[in-house]
């Protein structure tokens, strides 16, 4: 055990001895008491099992037994350790949390006890001055020894209260129902429920305390909300929600409510048995606003296309699971501890799934139907008070227009339920969002970011960042139009919430996929994004602690969303990388994250995905629009003005061929380059007098290493495929920089990891790969090591004319790889004889002849025709059986051209790179930073674009925009951990997990 | 021990280095987690801060591995073989600790004592 961080560890270690050993004195005497209570408890329930029949006398009882608990937890010792007076109730610790005083007060306490249960208890004064105690028991972890009854050894009073019936009803339930209940933990469980209930039943029988109770569902929202959140758990509340919502102030919308309410209330007073008071109790409670998030993924599940966001029947899993579950069948043998969750889903599984197929749109409406149906089941029978209310006409969802006028309601809790009702709304309905931007509500969210509650700036942002996606841009338009960017991000310079922070920067990805906008988010919120979240999350420090080690990335939701978003406006030309790599800390950031990403090995995320994305498009034309880069350009090879300026454009068509240069000036370069390169070997790196900093470090040699160390170790194609594209612009251009990048990748040993990459499933990293191999051979010791070694591997991604290889690589792949095995074999005739050696010609003729692709065709045509030029190679060829026919272009190729998409461009004689010049002087469209050589770099990007137009249709989020997710095996990881968090807010409590794990 | 993003996070931590046994046909490491960003921290009992989502060892098998190396009851674990735990599902926790090509898993963990110890300590210079 050593001790780290500690001033004077034996000092320390002393003191947390003492500690622990005192708190080891302090369990004992617990546990003992704790006995003591359980055998009481024992005595006691038995008695209150008779009860349960429940005399509407008995009601007065839970009242005193309340009001004790309240005395004991009251406000005064707030923080303090106390000790209840249930001796087996270790007190470990008290919140208490006071409500802000406009609302009925209301303290909250949580105890954790030591037999795994936690407590809340809540005092409330209510306007009449009635003190109301309410206690919620939770339970929580490690049970050791379970009280064989009182199911969470709670103490039940003499002459058992209707919460003492309750949980024994309950008790008694599990028995019935058998196995499945009968680990106390599931029990302790349902008993925390219906101590709920217990709670809103005192509530019911005079009219104090109903009122009480509406005024609770208000005062509780926020500190129930994050529970509830996380809450299927909680489904039973959730029918009740409508009301709550719209609490007594805002009767106006739904004014039958509170009179509603005390009809269904009242007649539930206890009457025979106790799944009836079950069943009577819940109705009062109204807890609106915690379920309007989950509603939507409740409500969505059958529509939902992912199969695990919602997963509507994952609550049926668990119940298949549950009687074998691994983690459950110690627990029954003995007392165990217990995961903090999992009884919860033992609740649920008989309640959500009527809901989710019941009814779908209305969370609102109809709330009760849900746990109606539930309870039914439970319970066996139902009273005849709640038929009256599923059929009372009078509930009824509030309309658009309503929840949008709410948004402006001068009470704030009405404004954020309403907020969180339209994020609801908009969940996946692109009619409602676009209601909700012509009923003018964006504005009116956007006005609410400023708001100073966090309840309601949170749930503002929500439904702005669920109406922010989608494949309609002009909801992002309108967002953008009230200065929703600009709000935005003052909410992220302002809040510490991190919930919020992720709800924003979400929201900024949705909007960063849209190309106007872009520009907008960097002007708004690039030094920001950058401060706020990129560099603390990156672990980066500016003034870096000599002593202490460099911090780790944080892979939080925040900084993948951010990265997200910057990944996304960095390639919105020339102007945005200039910006981004200027942006202070930024690169920096970036680098020193993906370096924790390497140190930790954890290369396979989405967020380092991002990152090496965002570095390869600032790569792209460093040596070209860094401030200064002219003095670095290789005198030697100047380009003249024809080669491709500066500004040039993406090209957006898949289809279209980008080269770069004319073809000769490449060639010369090639040649150049391999007798600077010569010298490079021996040559030192420039020395530098000052640390690097800033846009400087995108291409200093030292990032290969990073880049490689992502190529070896990355199973994430995207971040495959971004390294390589990274070393593909960085080992472009002529500057002294690239030149060193070549010789580095050399020095590092970076070739074999390239060609290993060949091999690889995807696609796109075959085709980055590809590429950057062609650059990489500029230099002439990579391009005779490329040409040894590399070949066999370019040659087996080739097709054999029609007959496609087993990978089926996509046309541009193909064309790719011929164009930088023409690169390799120009100006060698080692390296064409070493194609002719891979069995290459067979391959390139079956193209040649009859590919379906032009550009293929051409390709493989230019290929050839470099092998025949090497006279000292035709001899072994015709031997072969080759003639100059089958190296000659094809004379039906130009008709063939006419299939393409560009039959322009089809002129055998000269090159691909003119071509696609004009042809990118068309396009006129937005610039991918992609390689300077490697024309085919573009096609990876737009095949990007490609993927993120059709994206919102498979229903995956916009925040996947700009990530092509198509890659068999990475894609399930990501959707998994991305969907989500897709539209809603408190996206990870998606799927029930198991919540304690043995490991 | 919260995270508040922006703010450095800092604890006093403490390596363990549980070496696995096999049960069966499992590698167990003989102690149980809750938590992960996916659950809900308000009913994490062993939180200081009840929005802290880390993972928290919630149960130690008596004479286990994880109980011989030194791990306890509510200790917060921060990192599974340098796997940063403080940002992560409870699900991928588990899929760090359980590795089965691992049979050493290295953990950096907090525990409040800890951090009492410390504090107490730093006051006194």
């Amino acid at each position: 055990m050593e001790e780290y961080d500690v001033p004077s560890a034996a000092s320390i270690l002393a003191s947390v001895k003492e500690q622990e050993a005192r708190f080891e004195r302090l369990t004992r005497a617990l546990e003992e008491e704790r006995r003591n209570v359980s055998l009481q408890l024992e005595r006691s329930s038995l008695p209150s099992d008779r009860l349960v029949g429940g005399t509407t006398g008995g009601s007065n009882q839970p009242l005193a037994w309340q009001q004790m608990v309240m005395q004991e937890q009251s406000p005064s010792n707030q923080t303090s350790l106390a000790m209840m007076q249930e001796p087996q109730e270790v007190v470990e610790e008290t919140v208490t949390i006071e409500e802000d005083p406009g609302t009925p007060t209301s303290h909250v306490s949580v105890v954790t006890s030591d037999d795994g249960t936690t407590r809340r208890t809540e005092t409330k004064d209510n306007v009449t001055n009635m003190k109301v105690t309410k206690m919620v028991k939770t339970v929580t972890t490690r049970t050791v020894r379970q009280v064989p009854l009182g199911p969470d050894g709670l103490p039940l009073p003499e002459g058992s209260s209707p919460l003492g019936s309750y949980t024994d009803s309950i008790d008694r339930r599990y028995m019935k129902n058998g196995e499945r209940f009968i680990t106390p933990q599931a029990s302790s469980t349902l008993t925390r429920s219906y101590n709920n209930y217990s709670d809103s039943y005192n509530d019911t029988p005079d009219s104090q305390f109903r009122h009480y109770a509406l005024h609770d569902g208000y005062g509780d929202v926020p500190d129930n909300y994050g529970s509830l959140s996380r809450g299927v758990n909680y489904r039973p509340y959730r029918p009740y929600m409508p009301t709550g919502g719209y609490r007594p102030e805002n009767s106006y919308t739904l004014p039958i409510r509170k009179d509603d309410y005390g009809h269904v209330a009242q007649p539930q007073v206890p009457m025979g048995s106790s799944t009836v008071d079950l069943n009577r109790s819940q109705p009062e409670r109204f807890q609106p606003e915690p379920y309007g998030l989950e509603d939507d993924r409740r409500s969505l599940g059958p529509d939902d296309e992912e199969p695990y966001d919602i997963e509507p029947d994952y609550s049926t899993a668990n119940r298949r699971t549950l009687p074998g579950r691994t983690i459950r069948e110690p627990l029954r043998n003995g007392p165990r501890v217990r995961g903090y969750e999992d009884p919860i889903e033992t609740e649920l599984i008989d309640e959500r799934h009527p809901y989710i197929h019941g009814m779908y749109p209305a969370p609102l409406a109809q709330p009760e139907r849900g746990s109606l149906a539930s309870l039914d089941r439970m319970g066996g029978r139902r009273s005849p008070s709640i038929d009256s209310i599923r059929k009372d006409p009078r509930w009824r969802d509030p309309d658009l227009p309503e929840v949008i006028a709410m948004l402006g309601h001068p009470i704030d809790p009405v404004k954020s339920n309403a907020a969180a009702y339209l994020q609801h709304l908009c969940y996946e309905n692109d009619k409602i969002k676009k209601d909700v931007r012509q009923l003018k509500g964006i504005p009116v969210l956007v006005g609410l970011l400023d708001h100073p509650k966090a309840e309601v700036h949170r749930k503002a942002c929500g439904a702005l960042r669920n109406i922010s996606y989608g494949k309609d841009h002009d909801n992002k338009v309108a967002i953008k139009s009230c200065d929703g960017i600009p709000a935005l991000i003052r909410l992220l310079r302002k809040t510490n919430d991190m919930e919020v922070r992720e709800l924003i920067t979400g929201t900024l990805w949705n909007l960063s996929s849209y190309e106007p906008l872009k520009m907008v988010i960097i002007n708004h919120g690039l030094q920001t994004m950058t401060n706020e979240v990129i560099i603390p999350h990156s672990g980066w420090e500016q003034e870096p602690n000599e002593d202490s080690k460099p911090r780790d990335a944080e892979w939080t939701t925040v900084f993948k969303n951010t990265s997200g978003c910057l990944r996304n406006v960095s390639s919105d030309g020339a102007e945005a990388r200039r910006r981004l790599r200027e942006c202070e800390g930024l690169v920096d950031a970036l680098l020193h994250a993906l370096q924790s990403a390497v140190g930790k090995k954890d290369m396979d995320n989405k967020s380092v995905e991002n990152c090496v994305c965002i570095m390869r498009n600032l790569s792209y034309h460093v040596h070209k629009e860094v401030p200064g880069a002219e003095k670095f350009q290789d005198p030697s090879a100047l380009q003249g003005p024809g080669s491709a300026g500066t500004q040039r454009k993406k090209n957006d068509d898949a289809g279209c061929f980008g080269g770069k240069k004319a073809k000769e000036e490449w060639f010369n370069q090639g040649r150049k380059n391999g007798e600077h390169n010569k010298n490079y070997d021996t040559l030192d790196l420039p020395k530098r007098t000052e640390p690097t900093k800033g846009f400087e470090l995108l291409y200093q040699p030292e990032v290969v290493r990073l880049y490689l160390s992502l190529l070896t170790e990355s199973q994430n194609f995207n971040t495959l495929e971004a390294a390589a594209g990274a070393l593909q612009n960085l080992s472009a251009g002529q500057w002294t920089w690239s030149n060193y990048i070549r010789a580095t990748v050399r020095k590092e040993k970076g070739l074999p990891i390239l060609v290993e990459l060949l091999r690889s499933d995807s696609d796109k990293v075959v085709r980055a790969v590809a590429i950057a191999l062609r650059n990489l051979s500029i230099d002439r010791r990579n391009k005779d090591l490329i040409g040894s070694y590399a070949m066999r591997d370019l040659v087996s991604n080739l097709p054999s004319g029609q007959q496609r290889p087993a990978k089926n690589l996509e046309e541009d792949t193909v064309v790719a790889i011929l164009n930088t095995i023409h690169e390799i074999i120009t100006d060698s005739s080692e390296n064409a004889r070493s194609l002719i050696t891979a069995q290459a010609i067979d391959k390139l003729v079956a193209i040649n002849r009859t590919s379906q692709s032009a550009r293929e065709t051409k390709a493989a045509s230019h290929v050839l025709q470099t092998v025949w030029s090497y006279k000292e190679l035709r001899n072994g060829l015709t031997k072969d059986g080759w003639n100059k026919t089958h190296f000659q272009p094809i004379a039906t190729g130009t008709p063939k051209g006419s299939k393409s998409c560009k039959p322009g461009y089809d002129d055998t004689t000269l090159p691909l790179m003119e071509k696609n010049q004009g042809n990118r002087g068309c396009s006129g469209g937005d610039m991918i930073p992609m390689d300077e050589l490697g024309p085919d770099g573009y096609s990876t990007i737009d095949q990007r674009d490609k993927d993120s137009k059709y994206k919102s249709s498979d229903g995956s989020s916009d925040l996947q925009e700009r990530e092509p997710l198509k890659n068999d095996t990475n894609r399930k990881h990501y959707i998994r951990s991305n969907r989500p968090t897709v539209s809603l807010v408190d996206a990870c409590d998606v799927k029930p997990q198991p919540v304690d794990s043995w490991v | 021990m919260s995270f508040i993003p922006g703010q450095p996070v800092s604890a006093v931590v403490q390596r363990i280095e549980i070496h696995k046994l096999w049960d069966g046909d499992n590698l167990i490491l003989g102690f149980s987690i809750g938590g992960g960003i996916d659950q809900d921290p308000s009913q994490n009992p062993f939180s200081e801060d009840k929005a802290d989502k880390g993972i928290y060892v919630t149960r130690v098998s008596k004479g286990g591995p994880a109980e011989v190396a030194g791990l306890r009851l509510g200790d917060k674990i921060m990192q599974v073989n340098g796997w940063d735990m403080t940002m992560v599902t409870h699900d991928q926790a588990r899929k760090k600790l359980t590795k089965k090509n691992e049979d050493v898993v290295r953990l950096l963990v907090t525990r409040r004592s800890l951090e009492d110890a410390v504090r107490q300590s730093m006051m006194q210079h």
